[in-house]
């Protein structure tokens, strides 16, 4: 698999409803959790000052082909939900990881502590 | 005559084939038995005809073509087959593919399954074994692994169809281990390959085409010396005894179901006769019920009398169905008699992948290891000539070449450490302080912000289960750090309680989203005043600061037992930082250290590391840590067994142990009055104070003062071994 690409963020842990009316210019908002969010690109806007808000550099990631969707497909062993968005988070090849998938593109998401495993595990 | 196709070597001798063969169906052919007796299916049902082919054991040689230059090698009589300590290239090619529906057998059943899956707009792969396509095994998804032609394909499906039909049953009595039994549809595959049969006899229904002659009444018993010589049946006139080269057995059936036992509760269907019921046989009475294994009538009777009574329990204890076969062979004959003896046969045993016998290669195809987790200086430390090392799931540098040297730096001037592998979180809300209270035996309330305090974490039963720095930022904002193999369950163990007590409390980690260099020696706050940091820290103090440009968390704190500065920092940030403290420190004899430096320098501190030194029962008594502990709190996790057991004698306690000489292995026995009475849980040869240091565990009260470790005399000191006072690392 080639390189990944950093994924800057914003990642923040509020009450869910809080989160739920998480504001973005440009980002995409990721519910990691029911008190979890990460909000890709761009910033967020969190009306909660008892929120955590944190710069986050950890996650790098892989924006797929459709053909490389199939192909990551084989390497589950949990079923990539059908409909879209979604987000699905479990092993991809052994490694923990997360899919984001839109109509438009699909977005294979992991902390930068694990990607080397991606790299090599991912043909 | 007919050609000859090639020649293969069988136990070293040159054994001509004919197109079509395979291994057993040439060795038949030349009046050998690939074995070494038993009944032979010649359809992949049992391992009579199991042997090692190019050096690979246990391979089923009905189902192996017969290839020129070949080397198959009877397994032998008296034990398992030969061990090949050689290495062999095993990596195999894996292919995946899915479908709608996944047919396992290609004849009737399965091609009429398959139609009427087509013929509703499914998409079909029929996978038939004569085709190529061997399944091995039906996992979750459902996922059905298959063997074909030295790849494995993992296919996943909707839904899984097994028409694999039915096997033929196999005889239990004397003489059943004979050269020369076929079952039926044996007999038609050799017949049918021109093998000559010589007087052969059957029992039960003639198989179509197969010169033989039929005998009457039931199978009584075999003989022959090790081939068979003679039949004997019984009928109502009484016993016939017929002499005979080949006996032709067709002695019922039973479903080749073993793909949809092992599918649970998954989407799998069974089709055709497969899915039929099919009459057991008599019960046996003598002889061999598995012949895999070699269990007997006798052996099923004593495990009987012993009080196994459940099928799964007889399994286990007689070892029937646990061999090459699986089952397919002995299992109608254990339930038969099983049933003779409760009145009704209970349902088979469940299976388990893999159905056929599988290289280790093919086992792991595809297959990953766990994922270690790599720092963002992990190039660096390669660079640096590191040696890694796979510790508390993280890839961490062991040592760069020299750790004695990386010791030296630590202890003379100054040293970096990658320690990003930590657990690192933060917990802020209105109730932190009171969900903080109860989760530290230590007095949170007392932490001021921009103070940090060592703490213990304990469970309920005041065994510590992981130890780590609290820092407090403000009023309700900490920051929390955990062992580097510990984080994990430290994470856990918050949530559950934060759930269970309802808190107002946030949890965010940030383990992977921060990296941390550990600047430690006594030259450490010079380098970083180099770097920016003018204002030093004092200890146990921390503060958000930037150290070379870089935004950071210092805290200065020490496990070398030197003056040190934990740099928590952004992950992406990491190698900038590294980089620029090695330049800076160039000139005062900077090194990293590894961790078999940071092993033997918080040693000489006598720092525990919790799973270590620790164990799973271990309470701040044991430890020598009640100082960590503040029983004057309320309430906390762990308090209520730490307060029952205090008035309570122990006879377990962790010491420090000091001794002249090289220092003994880890894990030496501690030994006192020729007995062992605990072990040694970390060592290390101290240059520094010119005698090894240890930390151990005494059992056995009362405790001595002198033991004996690896022969030599060692002395119970409470550590710390270096700078008791503290002043190094508070300098």
């Amino acid at each position: 698999m080639r390189a990944p690409e950093p994924l800057p963020a914003t990642r923040v842990v509020a009450a869910p409803a809080v989160l739920d009316g998480i504001a973005t210019d440009g980002g995409i908002t990721l519910r990691l959790a029911v008190d979890e969010a990460l909000v890709l690109g761009g910033g967020a806007v969190v009306d909660d000052e008892a929120a955590l808000v944190e710069d986050e550099a950890g996650f790098v990631g892989w924006w797929l082909t459709p053909d490389e969707l199939t192909e990551v497909a084989h390497h589950l062993e949990w079923t990539i939900p059908a409909e879209r968005p979604a987000l699905a988070q479990g092993l991809v090849a052994g490694v923990p990881a997360r899919l984001w998938l839109t109509e438009e593109r699909s977005l294979l998401l992991v902390s930068g502590a694990y990607a080397h495993e991606l790299v090599e595990r991912l043909p | 005559m007919s050609p000859v196709a090639g020649q293969f070597l069988l136990d070293g001798s040159a054994l001509g084939f004919e197109p079509g063969d395979t291994v057993a169906v040439a060795v038949v052919r030349a009046a050998q038995h690939p074995g070494h007796g038993g009944t032979l299916c010649l359809a992949g049902d049992c391992g009579n005809c199991v042997a090692e082919v190019e050096g690979i054991a246990y391979v089923r040689t009905c189902l192996t073509p017969a290839a020129d230059g070949m080397a198959v090698t009877r397994h032998p009589t008296d034990g398992p087959p030969r061990w090949h300590a050689e290495p062999r290239e095993t990596e195999v090619p894996v292919a995946h593919d899915e479908t709608d529906v996944a047919v396992i057998g290609g004849g009737d059943a399965g091609r009429a399954a398959a139609t009427a899956e087509e013929q509703a707009g499914r998409r079909v792969l029929v996978l038939d074994g004569p085709a190529g396509d061997e399944v091995v095994a039906v996992y979750a998804g459902p996922t059905v692994i298959v063997r074909r032609h030295g790849a494995m394909v993992h296919i996943r499906a909707t839904e899984v169809v097994v028409a694999t039909g039915t096997a033929e049953t196999q005889p239990v009595g004397p003489g059943s281990r004979l050269i020369g039994l076929l079952t039926s549809r044996a007999a038609q595959q050799l017949h049918a390959a021109g093998v000559d049969l010589g007087r052969a006899v059957a029992v039960g229904p003639v198989p179509a085409g197969v010169p033989c002659t039929a005998l009457r009444g039931s199978l009584l018993r075999l003989e022959g010396d090790s081939r068979v010589s003679a039949v004997v049946t019984r009928d109502a006139e009484g016993e016939n005894r017929v002499e005979c080269d080949t006996v032709i057995l067709d002695l019922g059936r039973s479903p080749r179901d073993m793909l949809s036992r092992m599918a649970g509760d998954l989407p799998v269907r069974v089709v055709g006769s497969a899915a039929e019921t099919h009459p057991l046989p008599p019960p046996p009475t003598a002889g061999v019920v598995c012949p895999c294994v070699g269990t007997t009538v006798d052996d099923l009777e004593g495990v009987w009398s012993r009080g196994f009574r459940e099928l799964e329990l007889i399994k286990r204890a007689s070892l029937a169905g646990t061999g090459t076969c699986q089952g397919s062979v002995c299992m109608p004959h254990v339930l038969s008699w099983i049933a003779a003896r409760t009145g009704e046969a209970p349902p088979p045993f469940t299976a388990r992948p893999a159905s056929r016998q599988i290289t280790l290669g093919e086992a792991a195809a595809d297959v990953h290891l766990d994922a270690f987790r790599r720092t963002p200086l992990h190039d660096e430390h390669l660079a640096l000539g590191a040696r890694m090392d796979r510790f508390g799931g993280w890839w961490r540098p062991w040592h760069y070449g020299d750790h004695l040297a990386e010791y030296r730096a630590v202890r003379e001037a100054v040293s970096l450490g990658d320690v990003s592998t930590l657990g690192k979180f933060i917990v802020a809300g209105q109730d932190t302080v009171e969900f903080l209270q109860r989760l530290y035996p230590t007095d949170v309330s007392t932490i001021r912000p921009g103070r940090s305090r060592y703490a213990l974490l304990l469970n309920e039963r005041g065994h510590v289960i992981d130890d780590g720095m609290i820092c407090r930022e403000t009023e309700d904002r900490f920051v929390l750090t955990f062992t580097t193999g510990g984080a994990g369950n430290a994470e856990m163990w918050m949530r559950d309680w934060l759930e269970t007590w309802g808190l107002q409390v946030h949890l965010m980690d940030r383990t992977m989203s921060l990296a941390a260099i550990n600047v430690t020696g006594p030259r450490a706050a010079e380098l970083l005043a180099r770097v920016g940091l003018t204002d030093p820290l004092r200890f146990l103090q921390h503060a958000h600061v930037e150290v070379a440009g870089i935004p950071a968390h210092v805290m200065r704190l020490s496990f070398t037992g030197e003056a040190s500065f934990e740099i928590h920092h952004p992950v992406d940030r990491s190698v900038d930082l590294w980089r620029g403290l090695m330049a800076m420190g160039g000139d005062m004899g900077i090194r990293p250290h590894g961790l078999q430096a940071l092993f033997a320098l918080r040693l000489e501190k006598g720092h525990v590391i919790i799973g270590m030194d620790t164990e799973l029962d271990s309470t701040p008594r044991r430890l020598g840590m009640d100082w960590a502990v503040n029983m004057d709190k309320r309430d906390f996790l762990g308090r209520d067994a730490l307060a029952r057991t205090a008035a309570l004698p122990d006879h377990r306690r962790l010491v420090g142990l000091t001794m002249d000489g090289p220092a003994p292995t880890e894990g030496s026995p501690i030994w006192s009055d020729g007995d062992v009475i605990g072990h040694v849980t970390s060592t290390f040869a101290s240059p520094t104070l010119g005698h090894a240091v240890m930390l151990g565990w005494q059992k056995r009260t009362p405790f001595p003062e002198q033991v004996e470790v690896d022969g030599r005399t060692a002395t119970v000191g409470a550590p710390p071994f270096y700078d008791p006072e503290g002043a190094r690392a508070r300098a």
